[in-house]
């Protein structure tokens, strides 16, 4: 930390300027850009994207006053024909409130849906992934017991392989709706495996997450394919795995490259 | 399906990106300052210059509100000195001429000096250094950076086209620009596609292709090519990428290197 790092830190005040504005939606455009990009779900930044969300509540109440006013001014001009010279860019400046809120809107949508198509795509990888960094002792017990239920029990259902993720605080990568969505659309999905063709499996072959013969059946993005990367931070790590097991490299900023995707985010 | 598009943002989206770049403009009438989810916009008074974003700087353009002033770069003179570089220096017969230099970089001119970047900071308390098409790349340059030779801005292709679709009538000689923009990106292009040889290195243990100085759209052209076929190298050397591993990691723990390790790597990269 030096001088630099202190001051900004005196500057940096919890209200919201407008250049704070500025660089939420530089932030949002680089995190939609890499979402895009890579075939693994990125962290999702709360903070951030409620900013974002309020900031956009805000944009759309203003732009319905400001119409709301312009309507005002439309039936007041037939009465006062000169009205209108009193704000004449108005109807300039609704369009533009609107063009900016419009593309905002786009990208956080844009962004939502890629991560919605990953999560469906590789549901069942990212319950298992937040089931396992989530164990605490309770959570644990009563997954051996469903274990042992799916083992011995009479009734086994696919369902039954989907972990139990109603107690977890920490969600990351995923945002809280997001997991809970997960968690349904994997049920659902597993009821209607069930349903149309796993019933009539033996009861030992029912689960989901089956890893006998130590192939899982889990699967997971692929985290090797390849990304471009572009260094914009002072230095970027990226690792090597080269003739002396992996190590790590640093790219100066610039530099532009194309690397496999696990390389980079480790 | 939740979200049709592939993997690595399309084209349009990076027409997109671009549109957020900022360009000067002469506004012919005047605006009041408006607080946009993008950041703030300055007041427009004519005759005062102002930066705006490009989307915002098209849109008062084409109701003829306000003219564009083309970036530097943007010009028959640069355009013709950047393919002259790009097409027939030594230094740059297979690599793509140097992008233009980030604020806190040092320029071309002056090689050695210590980069100076200074990060803002973001709210959350992260440091943050802006990119394109945050930084501005395509304004009317000032005295000071006009000292730098010219170069190609992250989003040349996205943004020359715009200019020359939107506000052709406020450029120099549009049409000698656009035979030059054309006549840049057939030299580029013929580079990157020379340069698929490489593409092997990307695929094995190695890592990674150097792409310095590719803009955007020619990024969003290639990716498609460029990392499938990298995949599908990818997956025909896995295994053999395996066994490599492997018989490295036995020679690292019998002693190091004998020397049959070059036979190797040879062997692998014929196949």
């Amino acid at each position: 930390m030096d001088i630099d790092d202190i001051l900004a830190s005196v500057d940096r005040g919890p209200g919201a300027s407008p250049e704070s504005a500025a660089l939420d939606h530089q932030q949002l455009t680089r995190f939609w850009v890499a979402e895009r990009a890579v075939s693994e779900v990125l962290p999702w930044p709360a903070p951030l994207m409620e900013r974002m969300m309020d900031r956009v509540r805000i944009q759309i109440e203003t732009i319905e006053d400001l119409a709301a006013s312009s309507a005002d001014t439309d039936m007041s001009n037939t009465s006062h024909t000169h009205a209108q010279t009193h704000n004449p860019n108005l109807n300039l400046r609704l369009s533009v409130l609107q063009t900016d809120l419009a593309r905002t809107q786009y990208i956080i949508r844009s962004l939502l849906r890629a991560r919605l198509a990953k999560l469906t795509k590789h549901s069942m990888h990212y319950l298992v992934q937040l089931a396992s960094r989530n164990k605490n002792p309770l959570s644990t017990s009563s997954q051996s017991q469903s274990q042992t239920q799916s083992s011995a029990g009479p009734n086994t259902t696919p369902e039954d392989s989907i972990p139990d993720i109603s107690s977890l605080i920490d969600t990351s990568p995923l945002s809280g709706p997001e997991t809970s969505f997960v968690h349904a659309h994997q049920t659902l999905l597993a009821g209607h495996y069930g349903g149309s063709f796993l019933g009539a499996f033996p009861r030992q072959l029912r689960r989901l997450d089956d890893n006998a013969g130590g192939t899982s059946m889990v699967q997971g993005p692929e985290i090797k394919e390849v990304c471009f990367v572009r260094c914009l931070g002072a230095e970027v790590p990226v690792l090597l795995d080269g003739e002396d097991g992996v190590e790590e490299i640093v790219l100066p900023r610039t530099t532009q490259q194309m690397q496999s995707w696990y390389r980079v985010y480790s | 399906m939740a979200f049709p598009l592939p993997r690595g943002i399309t084209a349009s989206e990076i027409a997109f990106l671009a549109e957020m770049e900022t360009v000067t403009v002469v506004p012919r009438q005047r605006l009041e300052g408006l607080e946009l989810l993008g950041g703030p916009v300055e007041p427009l008074v004519p005759p005062r210059r102002a930066s705006l974003p490009l989307w915002l700087a098209l849109l008062l353009k084409r109701q003829r509100r306000a003219n564009i002033i083309p970036p530097s770069w943007l010009h028959p003179d640069s355009l013709s000195l950047i393919l002259e570089v790009e097409s027939s220096h030594q230094d740059y017969k297979s690599a793509f001429s140097p992008p233009p230099p980030l604020p806190g970089q040092p320029g071309v001119r002056d090689q050695g000096l210590e980069p100076t970047a200074r990060p803002q900071y973001t709210l959350d308390g992260n440091r943050y250094y802006a990119a394109p098409p945050f930084i501005p790349q395509n304004t009317a340059q000032t005295a000071v950076s006009s000292r730098d030779p010219p170069a190609l801005p992250y989003h040349w292709v996205e943004v020359g086209n715009m200019l020359l679709d939107a506000a052709s009538d406020d450029l120099v000689d549009p049409d000698q620009i656009r035979r030059l923009l054309k006549d840049l990106r057939e030299v580029r292009m013929a580079k990157m596609r020379s340069g698929v040889d490489v593409l092997d290195d990307a695929a094995i243990g190695g890592g990674g292709v150097a792409l310095t100085g590719v803009g955007a759209m020619e990024l969003g052209e290639e990716r498609g090519f460029l990392t499938g076929v990298v995949d599908g190298l990818r997956k025909i050397g896995a295994s053999k990428e395996q066994a490599r591993r492997e018989q490295l990691a036995e020679q690292r723990a019998n002693g190091g290197y004998d020397g049959t390790q070059d036979e190797e790597e040879e062997d692998y990269m014929e196949f």
